[in-house]
């Protein structure tokens, strides 16, 4: 159905993806690991507890796709598929409002005109909307950036559905990361989908005084692998979110792990009303 | 939620769900994912007619993008902020209350969260004059003390039970009578809830009840904790901003519940005429 279509658009559509090839590499070089940034196909990760900046994070993204080139916008589309009705439009519109040097109705409503909000309440009703928007992927050719903000919403509901089999409570999440790895290698998009840190790693017990309790730096401590395998096997980047709890700084920090070549990179930022920010040392 | 019966859609007849389930595709998942060349020509249907029955299913049970620009010329419209009536909590707020969040309260026992309750119910029915659904789970909501925050605000009766009828009550005392509840309101509100607090079992620090899955869901939390010092009098206590979209975290307030919803505190109050 839709790839005859696709046939026939090949000629500009090719154009408009070598054109897209270049555009999506400077999205946010501190995000990844390996020099490189991802590569069109790709699909990232981000885990962490709430309030850890994830979503702060898309929307900077996000603002860095829609906004146009004058302004050191990519000037790409996105899409944005939201499943615990989390998405603030008044925050992204405040965001691009701070970073356009002329902030007025016009210009923001254009940036907006790239951005696609879709609404999801449930893990099937994830997976065919993802069908459905497969003729979207199609007629957008300047369609870039897929955003899941959260995958792991579904994950107790799924639990309960799906009785005592785990196959069963897996197999919709399960086919769910199929067919996004499909949808993002066809249309050579990048996908980003927040995962939370709902499963307690079981510390051990420490004895003494909350001073002793060194604060973990390292990747992957707080990380309790739950989704699905499927899943687990198309993520090529996961990025680790975290912030210092401590009174006096507002900071937060990133650990971006590349899974194939197992490279690790550090990086903080802060959020202002400008969105994220980039504290200019790297560990 | 999924089983493929007869009159789902239009097009789905029972003998197109009966040849349909003797290949092993029972689900509109299954459908939509099939290969339906190879269905056609297994079930003896009409490839066309299959073709047309996934894209009214997925017409039917996908979600549908919104495009930015027209979401936010909704928004515009439809949103409100609600002042709370108590000016420093309005501040960790960033104005109020917004409409299409929810905002979680957490304290211990006796820091005041049912006063803060009931003092943004007679805000909301007295001030704004909107309608307020107060579902009450702990049974600490009685009409005698919505009655004297009201007073406090006007002597005029007659606004006092304006207000009054204003405020719907439900009592919830278990979880599927407050999904019941929640279930008859249509209209756009601003959701507020009480927590409680628990210890957590490890560390000793205190932490919101209702575990992981829960936190999430607001996208605002203030923490309400009885005043430090022995100078505090009984009625001190301060509100601390814990998690926020709009502001940083870790601001304070304090905030006297004893003179809460007198005139003085309300700013929406001042310089209007009601």
């Amino acid at each position: 159905m839709c790839s005859a279509f696709h046939r026939a658009e090949s000629g500009t559509e090719l154009l408009a993806r070598l054109e897209g090839r270049s555009s999506l590499k400077e999205i946010e070089p501190y995000l990844f690991a390996n020099e490189d940034s991802p590569v069109l196909g790709d699909i990232l990760e981000f885990h962490g507890p709430e309030g850890t900046g994830k979503t702060e994070m898309l929307y900077h993204l996000t603002a860095r796709c829609i906004l146009p080139k004058s302004e050191g916008g990519l000037e790409v589309e996105v899409l944005f598929i939201d499943t615990d009705y989390h998405f603030d439009m008044l925050r992204l519109v405040t965001i691009l409002e701070h970073r356009l040097s002329q902030s007025c109705e016009e210009v923001v409503k254009r940036c907006l005109g790239r951005f696609f909000l879709v609404y999801c309440s449930s893990s099937i009703q994830l997976l065919l909307t993802l069908y459905s928007l497969e003729a979207m992927f199609c007629g957008h050719p300047s369609l870039r950036l897929l955003i899941v903000d959260s995958l792991s919403a579904f994950y107790w509901i799924d639990r309960v559905n799906g009785g005592e089999s785990v196959n069963l409570q897996e197999s919709t999440l399960k086919k769910c990361s199929q067919f996004l790895e499909k949808l993002v290698k066809e249309y050579r998009l990048v996908l980003f989908a927040t995962t939370q840190s709902i499963m307690r790693k079981t510390s051990h017990l420490r004895e003494g005084p909350s001073s002793a309790f060194t604060h973990p730096s390292d990747a992957g401590v707080d990380y309790r692998p739950y989704l699905c395998k499927a899943w687990q096997q198309v993520v090529k980047h996961r990025i680790f979110f975290s912030k210092d709890d401590s009174k006096t700084s507002n900071q937060f920090s990133l650990v971006s792990r590349h899974l194939k070549s197992n490279n690790l990179k550090k990086h903080f930022f802060i959020i202002g009303e400008s969105g994220v920010e980039f504290c200019s040392y790297v560990s | 939620m999924g089983l493929l019966r007869a009159g789902l859609c239009p097009g789905l007849t029972q003998d197109v769900v009966q040849l349909l389930r003797g290949r092993g595709i029972r689900t509109v998942v299954d459908l939509v994912s099939a290969d339906l060349e190879e269905v056609a020509q297994k079930c003896g249907l009409s490839y066309k007619a299959l073709v047309a029955l996934r894209r009214v299913l997925l017409a039917q049970f996908s979600a549908f993008p919104f495009n930015g620009a027209d979401l936010y010329e909704e928004l515009k419209t439809s949103t409100a902020i609600l002042s709370t009536g108590i000016e420093s909590l309005d501040k960790l707020l960033d104005a109020g209350l917004y409409t299409g969040e929810v905002t979680e309260i957490v304290g211990g026992p006796g820091s005041g969260k049912t006063q803060v309750c009931l003092c943004v119910a007679a805000n909301v029915a007295h001030g704004l004059q909107q309608n307020v659904l107060y579902i009450d789970s702990s049974g600490g909501l009685t009409g005698s003390r919505l009655l004297q925050l009201l007073q406090a605000r006007t002597p005029d009766e007659e606004e006092q039970a304006g207000a009054l009828q204003r405020i719907q009550v439900v009592h919830a005392f278990d979880i599927f009578q407050m999904l019941d509840a929640l279930q008859d309101l249509r209209s756009t509100v601003a959701q507020r809830v009480t927590n409680h607090m628990t210890r957590e079992r490890d560390s000793g620090k205190l932490k919101p009840a209702l575990g992981r899955s829960w936190s999430f869901v607001p996208s605002t939390r203030i923490l309400l904790d009885t005043g430090e010092g022995a100078g505090a009098s009984g009625s001190q206590r301060t509100a601390c901003l814990i998690k926020s979209p709009r502001l940083p975290t870790g601001f304070q307030e304090t905030v006297d519940i004893g003179t809460w919803g007198t005139l003085k505190q309300s700013p929406a109050l001042q310089g209007h005429p009601t």
